[in-house]
C-alpha cells in the first residue's frame, strides 16, 4: 500500500474468507442472525422447479447436504437428463455418487403431487414473471400450508412475482439468488418482501448457511440485487473503457484481473466463461427495470463486436467455437491462443501484454500510472466504485454485505469499499471531482478515514452515520482472522502460529507459502504437543483460513538437500516430520484436523495423525507422493494400513488393507469432497462435515472440548503385514498396468518401494509389524526413490511447472 | 467295461459378473439350486448319489470351506452323500466329471452329481488374499502372468489378427443369440431365484454385436495388443450340474442318457500361452478314444479368449462350423469353475440333439494345462 496514512484494510481477501456479514439493523428487514437449530432447521425436503444449469445445481447441492430433494422440470424427461449429465460434470456438482441417488426427478406435468411434503420450494425456470406466477398458482393448490416457497430469480423483483398471489402464498415467498456452480459459489442473495414471515425467511436462512454451506446476504428487492448490478455494471464499464482507451483484450484482463485481486479472466475472460450471450439480456432486463438516470443505464451502448460474436454462435467456452479469445492449431498441431481485437474485430495470435504500469503491485500506483493500463485501471475503479458507493442504501444497508457479495458472488479478493480502503477513499473522492463526478455520500462521509478499521482486536465497519461498529459474527461462526486481530498468540514462527481459540482450545495455524510442510511447522506440532502437556491447553485445533489447508511438504527444500547430497539432513526431516507427527497422536490431550480446500501429501499426513477431523466439505484430500516420485513419508502409509485394517467390511486376510492403501497411493488419487474422503478412508467414519467453511472453526473447536473429559491418546498397534509374497502380488498388478502403457517406468520404480514398505518390508505375514518398523521402511523407501534420478526429474518439473511428470 | 454316461445337464442363467441379475445370489445358493433343479429333472432318489464333487476356481470366502458339502445340505441332498471341492481353475468341473469317472470305472460309486460354480462378483479372480511366492514371482514369472497377456502372446505367436479376432467373437454372439431366440438355450437353464425374483434367461448375450462394433474397442491389457473386452469371455457369475453315472444306473431309474463318455485327459503347456492347453490335451483325449478329430461330429470349445480359440480350431485341424453350434463363453459368459460342466453337458446334449458320434469338450486352463473330454453318443 502507497497509502501511510490511517488502519490497514480488513484482510478480507484470500487469508480470510467472507463471513456473513449482517449488520444488525437489517434484521429487521426479515432475516434474522440464524440462531443455533439443528442443521437444516425445519427443512427436511426440497422441491426445486426448472432443470436448467441452476435448478438441476441447486438441487444436486441439497442432496450434497444429505435432503432428499424432488428436481420437476416442463420438459418431459427434462430432469432426469439434467440428473444424467450432471454425473459426467466436472466440477462436480454433486459432492459424491450416494447424493445422486437423493433426487427425484420428474416431470412438471405429472410430478406436482411429489411437492406435497416439501418444506422449501425453490423455482428455477425461465425468466418471465407470466410464467413464474403461472407456475406459483400451481404450486400453491399442492404445497403444504407452511412450506416457504423461493425464486432464483436475478432479474425480477419480488413485487412483480407476487403479482396476484394469495395472502398466504405472499407470506411464506422469498427470493433465494444462487450463483453459478451452485455448488461452489458461496454467496446467496435473499430478498424478502413486506409480507414474507419472519420465520419462514429465517428457515430458508438457517437452511442455505447450515446445510447449504451458503453465507446468506439480505439485499432490497433492487434489480440485479447487489451482486450482479455492481458486477453487471463493472463488466460493463471494463468494455466500454477498455475499447474507448484502445487496450488489447489481453491488456485488459491483466489490468483488470489480479492486480485489483480479481480472478485472472479479468473481464473478457469472464465473458467467455460465463457466455458472450448473456451479456444482452442482462442489459436489457436492467434497462427495463433501473431508472433513466441510473449510471449503468448511461452507460449502455450498442456493441458491434459483442453482436456479431453472438451472431456467429462465439459465445464463449461452453459453445466449442470460443468467444473473445480462441484456440487454434498451429501447422505443426500445437494449440495456440487467438484473441479478438477490439478495433478490427479481427483474430490475431495472443499476446502477453507489455505494460510497465503492470509491474506496480500497489492500487493506487496502478490507478495513477500514466501509460493505457494505469489510466484503464482508473477509468474503471472510478466507475464501478462509485457506483457501488453510491447503491448504499439502495441495495444493502451497509456496506460490508456489499464487499461480501462481490467476494463470495464474483470471487473478487476484495469488495468495493475494501478496495477504496487500499486506494484511500480520500484520493478517490480527489479523483471524482478532478473529473467532475458527483461524489456519493458514504463517501463523502468516510473523508479522511477508511471503511473499516481495527478497533481493541476487533474488526469495525463504517455505518452510514459515519461511526464505526464491531462486524457481528452470526452465532456459531469463529473465524481464526478475528481471533488473530485480537492478539491471543501463544507462539509464532516463520511458518506457523499457534492460537489461543479460547475454553482452553489452542489453533494450530500454518502460515507458509500455500501452507507447505516444512521443518518450522514440525517444530512448531512439536511445540505444541509440549506445551499442551504442561497444561497451556486442553485441546488443539489444526485450522487456517488459506485457499488450502496445505498442499505438501515443501518438495523444494528436499531437492536442494538432494543437490547437495545433503542425505542425512534429508532423513532427518522425515525422520524429524515422523516423530513430531507421532508425538501429536500420542499427546495427552485431543487433537482436531479442520481442514478446508487442498490437503494433500504431508497435508493429508497432518490429518491422518489427527484424533478426529472436522472437515469442510469442500475438502479436497489425497495422499499425491508418487506425483513426485516419493511416497508418504510421515506414517501416511502406516495411518492407512492401519485404518483398512480396521474397516469392517473388508474380507480378512493380511492382504486386502494393503491392496486398498496401495491402490490408492499408487494411483495419487484425491478425493473431490469430504464424502469421498471418507468412502477412501482419509476421513474416519465418526469425522465431521461442516457445509459453511465459516463454521468450520466453531465445529472443530467443539468436537475438540467434546473429546476432553477423559480423554486418552490411542496406544501405537502392531500390524499383520503379509510380507514379500503380498510384495510380489502388487507387482503383478503393477505389471498388468505397464502392458496397459498406464504405468511408466519409473511409476514401476515408485510402486516397488511403495509395496515393499506396505506390505511390511521382508518380514513374514506370521509375524506383526510394529509401528516402528513400518515408519523405518517408510523411511527407507523415501530415502532410496529420492536418490533416484527419475525421482528428482519428477521433483525439478513439479517446481517448475506445477505439474507431475510421467517419466 | 462300465459305460459311464452324462444322464442329465442343467445349468444357472450366465450373467455379468458385477452388473448383472445374480450379482446379490451367494455362490454357494445359486449351485444349490441348479443341484436341486437337476435332481427334480432325474426324479432320482438322492440317497443313491455317492459324492457330489463341485469344481470351484477360487474357493474361498462364500464359495470356501468344502463347498461341495454345503451345497449338498442346501440342496437338501441326506447327510449319506458326501462332498468334494476340486480346483484345476477353469478346468474344475470338467475334473468333476473326470473324477467321477475315475471312481466308477474303480467301483467306487455309481452316480455322481458332478457341479462347478463361480460367482466372479462375490469372490475376485486371484481370491481375496493373493500372496504368490516371491521367488518363483521372480524365476519364473509366467507361473502369475495374467489371462490377458497369455490371450495377447497367443495372438501374436499364432498370427491370430484382431479382424479374426473380432469376426469370431462376433460370430460367437450370433449363434448364441438365435439359440437365445429359438429356444435352444432354455432347456438346459434352471431358473435360479435371486432375493424372491426369478431370473430364467442368459446375462451376457449381445445379439447386436458386430465384427465393426467390436473394432472400436481398446486393447485390454496391451496398449499395443489386439485383445479386446469384445474378444474376451466376460467375467461371470454361473453354476452348472450333471448326473454322472453308469449306464446300468441310469436305467435302472429310468433316465435316458445323453452321451457316454470315451476318454479324458490333461496335458500341461507353456504358462505364458496357456490358451494352447486344449490342444495336446485333445489330442490325448482323441488318441485314447482311438479317433481322429475328423472323426468328430461335434466340439465344445472354451473360448476364453478369441485369440486362442482359433489358434486351437487351426492346431487341432477342426472344422469351425462344428464347433460351439450354441455359441461360446464369449457371448454366454465364463464363470471360471463352472464352464467344465457346462460345455460337458452341452457337448452331450448337441450329441442327442444334433446326432453324430463323438463330441469333444476341450478348455484352457490359467497357468499353463488344457483338459479335454471325448463323448460318444449313446
Amino acid at each position: 500500500m502507497a497509502s501511510g496514512n490511517g488502519v490497514n484494510p480488513p484482510d478480507a481477501g484470500g487469508a480470510t474468507t467472507g463471513a456473513p456479514l449482517v449488520e444488525p439493523e437489517l434484521r429487521a428487514v426479515g432475516a434474522p442472525v440464524p440462531k443455533a437449530s439443528p442443521p437444516g432447521g425445519a427443512i427436511r425436503k426440497v422441491a426445486v422447479i426448472g432443470a436448467g444449469v441452476m435448478g438441476a445445481g441447486i438441487a444436486a447441492h441439497c442432496a450434497n447436504a444429505g435432503v432428499p430433494t424432488v428436481l420437476l422440470d416442463i420438459v418431459p424427461g427434462g430432469a432426469a437428463r439434467a440428473l444424467a449429465a450432471m454425473a459426467k460434470q466436472d466440477p462436480a456438482p454433486f459432492m459424491h455418487a450416494g447424493a445422486a441417488r437423493l433426487v427425484t426427478p420428474g416431470d412438471l406435468a405429472t410430478g406436482l403431487p411429489l411437492l406435497a411434503d416439501c418444506d422449501w420450494i425453490v423455482e428455477a425456470i425461465v425468466e418471465r414473471p407470466d410464467a413464474k406466477r403461472a407456475l406459483y398458482a400451481q404450486l400453491d393448490a399442492v404445497r403444504k400450508p407452511g412450506s416457504v416457497v423461493s425464486s432464483n430469480t436475478s432479474t425480477i423483483p419480488l413485487a412483480a412475482l407476487l403479482e396476484g398471489a394469495s395472502d398466504a402464498f405472499a407470506a411464506d415467498f422469498c427470493i433465494t439468488h444462487f450463483f453459478n456452480p451452485p455448488r461452489y459459489m458461496r454467496l446467496l442473495e435473499l430478498v424478502t418482501g413486506p409480507a414474507t414471515r419472519a420465520d419462514a425467511a429465517a428457515a430458508v436462512t438457517a437452511f442455505c448457511d447450515r446445510a447449504l454451506g451458503k453465507t446468506v446476504i439480505p439485499c432490497k428487492d433492487r434489480p440485479g440485487f447487489i451482486a450482479n448490478r455492481i458486477g453487471g455494471m463493472w463488466m460493463q464499464s471494463a468494455i466500454n473503457q477498455a475499447q474507448d482507451l484502445r487496450l488489447t483484450i489481453e491488456e485488459a484482463d491483466a489490468v483488470m484481473g489480479r492486480p485489483l485481486g480479481i480472478p485472472k479472466t479479468g473481464v473478457f475472460g469472464l465473458l467467455d466463461l460465463v457466455g458472450i450471450d448473456l451479456m444482452p439480456h442482462v442489459a436489457a432486463s436492467m434497462k427495463a427495470s433501473l431508472p433513466a438516470d441510473d449510471a449503468y443505464v448511461l452507460g449502455m451502448r450498442d456493441n458491434p463486436l459483442v453482436a456479431r460474436l453472438i451472431a456467429e454462435g462465439r459465445t464463449g467456452r461452453k459453445g466449442g467455437k470460443g468467444g473473445f479469445y480462441t484456440r487454434a492449431k498451429s501447422d505443426t498441431g500445437e494449440s495456440l491462443k487467438r484473441a479478438v481485437d477490439l478495433w478490427t474485430g479481427e483474430d490475431r495470435p495472443s499476446e502477453t501484454p507489455q505494460l510497465e504500469s503492470l509491474s506496480t503491485r500497489d492500487i493506487r500506483a496502478l490507478a495513477q500510472h500514466p501509460d493505457r493500463g494505469g489510466r484503464y485501471a482508473r477509468a474503471v475503479l472510478l466507475d464501478t466504485l462509485a457506483y457501488a458507493a453510491a447503491l448504499v442504501p439502495e441495495v444493502a444497508d451497509d456496506i460490508a454485505s456489499v464487499d461480501a457479495a462481490m467476494r463470495l458472488g464474483y470471487n473478487w479478493k476484495w469488495g468495493p469499499f475494501e478496495l477504496l480502503d487500499r486506494i484511500g477513499p480520500a484520493w478517490f473522492v480527489d479523483a471524482l471531482r478532478a473529473e467532475g463526478r458527483a461524489v456519493p455520500p458514504v463517501l463523502e462521509t468516510v473523508g479522511d478515514g477508511r471503511f473499516y478499521r481495527v478497533e481493541a482486536g476487533r474488526l469495525q465497519a463504517m455505518g452510514r452515520d459515519g461511526t464505526h461498529r464491531d462486524l457481528p459474527r452470526p452465532e456459531g461462526v469463529l473465524l481464526l482472522a478475528d481471533v488473530k486481530r485480537a492478539g491471543q498468540l501463544l507462539a509464532k514462527n516463520g511458518s506457523a502460529a499457534l492460537w489461543d481459540i479460547g475454553d482452553g482450545v489452542a489453533c494450530l495455524e500454518f502460515t507458509s507459502k500455500m501452507n507447505s510442510m516444512d521443518p518450522d511447522i514440525l517444530s512448531m506440532i512439536g511445540k505444541a504437543v509440549s506445551m499442551g502437556k504442561k497444561g497451556a491447553f486442553r485441546a488443539l485445533v489444526i485450522h487456517n483460513e488459506g485457499e488450502n489447508f496445505s498442499v505438501g511438504a515443501n518438495i523444494g527444500l528436499a531437492l536442494f538437500a538432494a543437490n547437495i547430497a545433503a542425505w542425512g539432513e534429508v532423513e532427518s526431516m522425515v525422520e524429524q516430520g515422523q516423530k513430531a507427527l507421532r508425538s501429536m497422536r500420542h499427546a495427552p490431550f485431543p487433537v482436531v484436523g479442520a481442514p478446508s480446500g487442498m490437503a494433500l501429501g504431508g497435508g493429508c499426513e497432518v490429518l491422518l495423525h489427527c484424533d478426529a477431523v472436522q472437515a469442510h466439505a469442500e475438502s479436497y484430500i489425497g495422499l499425491v507422493e508418487v506425483g513426485v516420485g516419493l511416497i508418504p513419508g510421515w506414517g501416511g502409509c502406516m495411518a492407512m494400513l492401519r485404518r483398512w485394517a480396521e474397516a469392517p467390511k473388508l474380507p480378512r486376510g493380511p492382504m486386502p488393507p494393503v491392496a486398498k492403501a496401495f491402490e490408492m497411493i499408487s494411483t495419487a488419487r484425491v478425493a473431490k469432497s469430504a464424502f469421498e474422503a471418507k468412502e477412501m478412508l482419509l476421513l474416519r467414519p465418526t469425522d465431521g462435515i461442516t457445509m459453511n467453511r465459516d463454521r468450520l472453526l466453531a465445529e472443530a473447536k467443539a468436537r475438540a472440548l467434546a473429546m476432553v473429559e477423559g480423554y486418552a491418546p490411542p496406544e501405537p498397534k502392531a500390524i499383520r503385514l503379509p510380507g514379500p509374497s503380498g510384495k510380489a502380488a502388487l507387482a503383478l498388478a503393477v505389471q498388468q498396468q505397464v502392458l496397459l502403457g498406464r504405468a511408466t517406468p519409473h511409476d514401476v520404480v515408485v510402486c516397488d518401494h511403495l509395496a515393499a514398505t506396505l506390505s511390511g518390508g521382508a518380514r513374514d505375514h506370521t509375524e506383526e509389524t510394529t509401528e516402528d518398523e513400518l515408519l523405518r521402511l517408510e523411511r527407507q523407501s523415501f530415502m532410496a526413490l529420492l536418490r533416484t534420478d527419475g525421482t528428482l526429474a519428477r521433483v525439478e518439473h513439479m517446481l517448475a511447472t506445477g505439474r507431475p511428470l510421467r517419466n | 467295461m462300465t459305460e459311464i454316461v452324462i444322464a442329465a445337464y442343467r445349468r444357472s442363467p450366465f450373467h455379468f459378473a458385477h452388473k448383472g441379475a445374480l450379482v446379490k445370489l451367494r455362490p454357494d445358493e445359486m449351485a444349490a439350486q441348479v443341484v436341486r433343479a437337476l435332481l427334480d429333472d432325474t426324479g432320482v432318489d438322492p440317497a443313491t448319489i455317492e459324492d457330489v464333487v463341485v469344481g470351484c476356481a477360487f474357493p474361498e470366502g462364500e464359495q470356501g470351506l468344502n463347498v461341495a458339502k454345503l451345497i449338498a445340505f442346501l440342496a437338501k441332498l441326506p447327510e449319506s452323500v458326501a462332498g468334494a471341492t476340486v480346483n484345476r481353475f477353469c478346468g474344475s468341473s470338467m475334473q468333476s466329471v473326470h473324477q467321477a469317472a475315475g471312481a466308477i470305472m474303480m467301483g467306487a460309486g455309481e452316480a455322481f452329481l458332478c457341479a462347478g460354480v463361480e460367482s466372479m462378483s462375490r469372490v475376485p479372480m486371484m481370491g481375496f488374499n493373493p500372496l504368490p511366492h516371491p521367488g518363483l514371482a521372480e524365476s519364473f514369472p509366467q507361473a502369475y502372468m495374467g489371462m490377458g497377456e497369455t490371450a495377447e502372446n497367443v495372438a501374436r505367436r499364432h498370427q491370430v489378427t484382431r479382424a479374426d479376432q473380432e469376426a469370431f467373437a462376433a460370430e460367437s454372439h450370433r449363434r448364441a443369440a438365435a439359440a437365445q431366440a429359438e429356444g435352444r438355450l432354455a432347456g438346459e437353464i434352471a431358473p435360479v431365484t435371486v432375493g424372491g425374483a426369478t431370473v430364467d434367461g442368459d446375462g451376457c448375450i449381445r445379439p447386436d454385436t458386430t465384427a465393426e462394433g467390436l473394432a472400436g474397442l481398446k486393447p485390454a491389457f496391451r496398449a499395443d495388443g489386439t485383445v479386446t473386452a469384445g474378444t474376451s469371455s466376460p467375467l461371470t457369475d454361473g453354476a452348472a450340474a450333471l448326473l454322472v453315472c453308469t449306464m446300468d444306473y441310469a436305467r435302472a431309474h429310468g433316465l435316458s442318457p445323453l452321451a457316454k463318455v470315451k476318454s479324458v485327459a490333461v496335458a500341461g503347456c507353456a504358462p505364458e500361452v496357456m490358451g494352447m492347453g486344449p490342444v495336446d490335451a485333445s489330442r490325448k483325449a482323441l488318441a485314447r478314444a482311438g479317433i481322429t478329430a475328423k472323426e468328430l461330429d461335434l466340439v465344445e470349445l472354451n473360448e476364453a479368449f478369441a485369440s486362442q480359440a482359433i489358434a486351437c480350431i487351426r492346431e487341432l485341424g477342426l472344422d469351425g462350423a462344428k464347433v460351439n453350434l450354441d455359441g461360446g463363453a464369449i457371448a454366454l459368459g465364463h464363470p471360471l469353475g463352472a464352464t467344465g460342466a457346462r460345455i460337458v453337458g452341452k457337448a452331450a446334449a448337441l450329441l442327442q440333439r444334433e446326432g453324430g458320434r463323438y463330441a469333444l469338450a476341450s478348455q484352457c486352463i490359467g497357468g499353463g494345462q488344457g483338459i479335454a473330454t471325448v463323448l460318444e453318443a449313446v
